[in-house]
């Protein structure tokens, strides 16, 4: 007990501290909490530092993708989304003593709307995939149709968040496949499933094939009233067309790569955007610019009243807190690389990629040109060995990577039964790619 | 009580900050004729920053900024405790926080090592019978719950007819929004005159149509209701499910549990009661936690231990998967930091001083507004500052005018003028006496005197229906 444990007691009329729970019946009353005693901080750390040092393989070469990427982080963005003003505050309820956080959202609403070429972002979504949950909820708020047309090739963790985001709402899902030429989406087989009962359409750019979907530029023409939602890596940002640009409604992304940390999986950012009419059907915190009673600039949560907290079982999401920090982050990133880093980036990747092709090219167990199309940062190859096999020789040789495709793709074609994907970053170097050419010589 | 001054820049919008960039990323400039030329965007829209200036821009906007490691913040279901520093420093091990979350099992032991124990720490305190530590946030935990309790009655072929969630009104609003989101109709049933579940209510509502009540225990008034055993028995008697709202767990860890309660499905907020911090809106994590009537439909993969180490189990997950992973490692490995620091004692302990703390200050406060539903409090209390005639809102800006963060307000709906506070376990008695003295102060100015607050923020008092009108959301 501190000191003042017992005054504070005293001042009650309570005996002791169990005095404060007999309003808990003592058939519901815990014998025993069966969990160690206290440790340590010093204990703790020591501890915690043996686990992550059993995680430690020096010299492995990283060709692990696939949505999450390591990719070059400034050590400003770690020192920023340290500062523990940001980190330990909470939502800005009170606007006048949070100013900090609020103009940093609002920023970042400004600057990721502006790389997505769309007009408003919200101030964060939980993640890539579960943002495009909401994307599809919204669409279905919209217009009020019920079938959403999504791509056969879609992440199977993709599509399980989307049909349990959607399990609520009497929504049902068709797909549309893909040219196996190029590795691009069908616009044939596309606009043959579109008639007056589809809400929206969703494409990936770069699509689940890793490949930079040149189709993607022409499905606003031919979906007609259908919304258009699109999927899009971020980094590739640094050099495509922003899914603005191609008509979409509705623009999400994973913002893990800017600036966030891989982490095991989270915690990651999404990146949920729209035209700006559409702000009213949408979830998610906003953050938005007014004046104080002095007429200076300040910055406020508003539309609230679409949100759970005041609208209930009628709001558009029931998300409350979000990923705001991670937010901070993004923002940080992309300051600090600057249009031309972010560029840089963005080439660096496709050229390695490219490379990483070109490189495995001569090898007869090994098909490196499985699409046409040009890879951004996730490359299939078609590989004569199991998937055990592989691992086995992957890992003798110091390699992370190899994630076979019909793991993380419900695959539907048999071309793609050996497909396995190696991914580069602009942090892949020409020893890393060497590596790999020797590693599949000996599968 | 310290004199407060929050910083007050003229901090310039990020775009105004123009003039060149010195962060080198990648030192090669590769040949653009790479990209697909249709689909070749010349530059993206990024500001043009000195790497200084972004580092000072950000410092200037922390400092106008408000945190628990600023001072009391006392935001009522928040459960805004001290964040502690070693959970800081243990997630920004490299070894941690550079996981790919598709690296092989066996080069990632420590990491899944962590997660398997704290699925086991989160059993063992809840009195449930499996865990899944992929939920997000506090709302996803919610849904999750809820689209298990869907996903067992559609294999129980009852969803046709079960299509109602019962939630009190006292409820946080995002119970209510998450059974809508999961296609359920929401009926609300009103608290009886102590604040607590009417059980009449609750035996008219819950019917064969019911496929769930959901509430949280305490509840938002601070409340612990005492007929929860009955509760749970009315429920289970319509052979409907009891879901556990955990963000008010942190009152009685070690002393009862939700699974003792007779509740199928909780949510624990490790933001809240395991202590990571808040990140100024988030990332938060939001485990779920069964008993075994729901073990197989968990989203998943679990973390399970085998002969040759730990690894992920993907075999039941009748859920799928609500999140792309395995939920946000980076937090969870802070709340497994936070409860192995703590250990069984140390959490009981930290319940006790959290509802003393909450306890005293309800008496503290009593004589200057009225503490709704009088009694035993448990992790908060709210008040009402109906008859003081001044109003809530008010009484918020004049306490964030003193350097301590103002109650959450207007919440839970049911009390006119409410003030709900939850001091936590990390407060000293000083700032209790501290902030008891501001609600006297605030209380007996004049309502003249309350409307020139808050003039020592950042920022004076905002327009937030200019800001509705104009919608400006981005520059």
């Amino acid at each position: 007990m501190l000191d003042y444990d017992q005054s504070m007691l005293d001042y009650l009329g309570i005996k002791d501290f169990e005095g404060l729970f007999s309003d808990i019946s003592p058939k519901i009353r815990k014998k025993k909490l069966n969990l160690d005693p206290h440790c340590s901080e010093c204990k703790l750390l020591q501890e915690a530092t043996m686990l992550s040092e059993s995680n430690r393989f020096d010299e492995y070469s990283n060709f692990l993708g696939c949505g999450v990427y390591d990719r070059i982080i400034p050590s400003s963005v770690d020192s920023i989304v340290s500062r523990s003003e940001f980190l330990t505050a909470y939502t800005p309820y009170q606007a006048e003593i949070s100013q900090g956080m609020l103009q940093s959202l609002f920023e970042y609403q400004s600057i990721i709307s502006d790389l997505m070429g769309m007009d408003a972002a919200n101030s964060s979504m939980y993640d890539g995939p579960t943002a495009l949950g909401e994307a599809a909820r919204m669409a279905v708020r919209i217009n009020d149709r019920k079938t959403i047309l999504i791509p056969d090739n879609i992440y199977r963790n993709k599509r399980n968040i989307l049909i349990n985001y959607c399990a609520g709402l009497d929504v049902r899902f068709k797909e549309y496949s893909f040219d196996m030429k190029t590795g691009m989406l069908d616009l044939e087989d596309l606009s043959g499933k579109i008639d007056g009962d589809v809400s929206a359409v969703i494409v990936e750019n770069p699509n689940s094939y890793g490949v930079i979907d040149e189709n993607v530029l022409r499905v606003k023409n031919v979906i007609g009233d259908s919304l258009l939602i699109s999927y899009v890596d971020p980094i590739s940002l640094g050099v495509l067309k922003p899914p603005g640009d191609y008509g979409s409604d509705i623009a999400v992304a994973e913002g893990q790569q800017l600036g966030i940390h891989q982490n095991f999986g989270g915690p990651y950012l999404g990146i949920f955007t729209y035209r700006k009419e559409l702000a009213r059907k949408s979830p998610g915190r906003l953050i938005g610019e007014t004046t104080d009673t002095t007429g200076r600039r300040g910055y406020v949560m508003t539309l609230q009243t679409r949100e759970q907290h005041i609208r209930r079982e009628k709001a558009t999401s029931n998300i409350c807190t979000n990923q705001a920090l991670m937010g901070v982050a993004a923002l940080a990133y992309l300051a600090t690389v600057g249009p031309s880093g972010l560029r840089k980036i963005a080439l660096a990747t496709i050229h390695q990629s490219a490379k990483l092709r070109q490189i495995v090219s001569g090898n007869k167990k090994v098909q490196s040109n499985v699409f046409s199309g040009t890879s951004f940062s996730d490359v299939p190859l078609l590989i004569q060995s199991d998937e055990e096999k592989l691992n086995q020789t992957l890992r003798n040789n110091k390699i992370f990577g190899g994630v076979k495709l019909d793991r993380i793709i419900q695959n539907r074609y048999d071309r793609l039964k050996n497909a396995f994907f190696f991914s580069t970053t602009e942090k892949t170097e020409e020893t890393d790619l060497m590596k790999l050419k020797h590693a599949l010589e000996a599968v | 009580m310290m004199s407060f001054k929050q910083a007050k820049y003229d901090e310039p919008f990020i775009k105004d900050l123009q003039s060149r960039t010195t962060f080198e990323t990648v030192s090669e400039d590769y040949d653009e004729g790479i990209v697909p030329s249709v689909m070749l965007n010349k530059e993206p829209k990024v500001p043009v920053i000195a790497e200084y200036d972004v580092v000072r821009h950000f410092t200037r906007l922390s400092q106008m900024n408000y945190s628990v490691d600023t001072g009391f913040y006392p935001l009522g279901s928040c459960t805004m405790k001290f964040n502690p520093k070693y959970a800081d420093k243990i997630a920004s091990m490299p070894f941690f926080s550079e996981m790919h979350p598709l690296r092989p099992e066996w080069s990632v032991q420590g990491t899944l090592q962590v997660m398997f124990e704290l699925q086991e720490y989160l059993r063992e305190i809840s009195d449930m019978d499996e865990v899944s530590l992929q939920p997000l946030a506090g709302a996803q935990g919610e849904l999750t719950g809820v689209l298990l309790i869907r996903k067992y009655f559609e294999l129980r072929k009852e969803l046709s007819t079960r299509r109602e969630i019962v939630v009190p009104d006292s409820a946080h609003g995002t119970n209510p929004a998450s059974a809508a989101m999961g296609g359920f109709n929401v009926v609300e049933i009103p608290s009886n005159d102590k604040g607590t579940v009417d059980l009449d209510a609750l035996r008219y509502a819950v019917t064969d149509k019911t496929a769930a009540f959901m509430i949280t225990n305490p509840n938002t008034l601070g409340i612990f209701d005492p007929n929860i055993s009955e509760i749970a028995e009315i429920v289970h008697s319509k052979g409907a499910l009891l879901y556990y709202d955990g963000a008010n767990l942190n009152a009685i860890l070690g002393i009862t549990s939700p699974g003792l309660m007779g509740f199928d499905v909780v949510h624990f907020n490790l933001h809240k009661t395991f202590a990571t911090p808040h990140g100024g809106g988030g990332p938060g994590a939001a485990p779920v936690a069964v008993n075994r009537k729901l073990a197989d439909l968990l989203p998943g993969p679990i973390v399970r231990k085998g002969e040759s180490g730990y690894y992920l189990d993907r075999s039941n997950n009748k859920l799928g998967n609500i999140a792309s992973f395995y939920g946000s490692f980076g937090v969870l490995l802070r709340a497994w930091s936070y409860i192995k620091r703590n250990g069984s004692d140390g959490l009981k302990m930290n319940s006790y001083r959290a509802v003393l703390n909450a306890n005293y200050l309800a008496k503290k406060i009593s004589n200057d507004v009225r503490i709704s539903h009088p009694g035993l409090k448990k992790h908060e209390v709210v008040a009402s500052s109906e008859e003081s005639g001044k109003r809530a809102l008010d009484i918020a800006k004049f306490i964030i005018d003193a350097g301590m963060h103002a109650p959450t307000i207007y919440f839970p709906l049911i009390v006119k003028e409410a003030l709900m506070i939850e001091p936590t376990e990390t407060v000293t008695k000083k700032d209790l006496d501290d902030f008891a003295d501001l609600i006297h102060e605030a209380v007996t100015s004049t309502q003249e005197e309350l409307h020139k607050h808050p003039v020592n923020t950042a920022s004076g008092r905002l327009d937030e229906i200019k800001a509705t009108r104009d919608l400006i959301l981005k520059r």
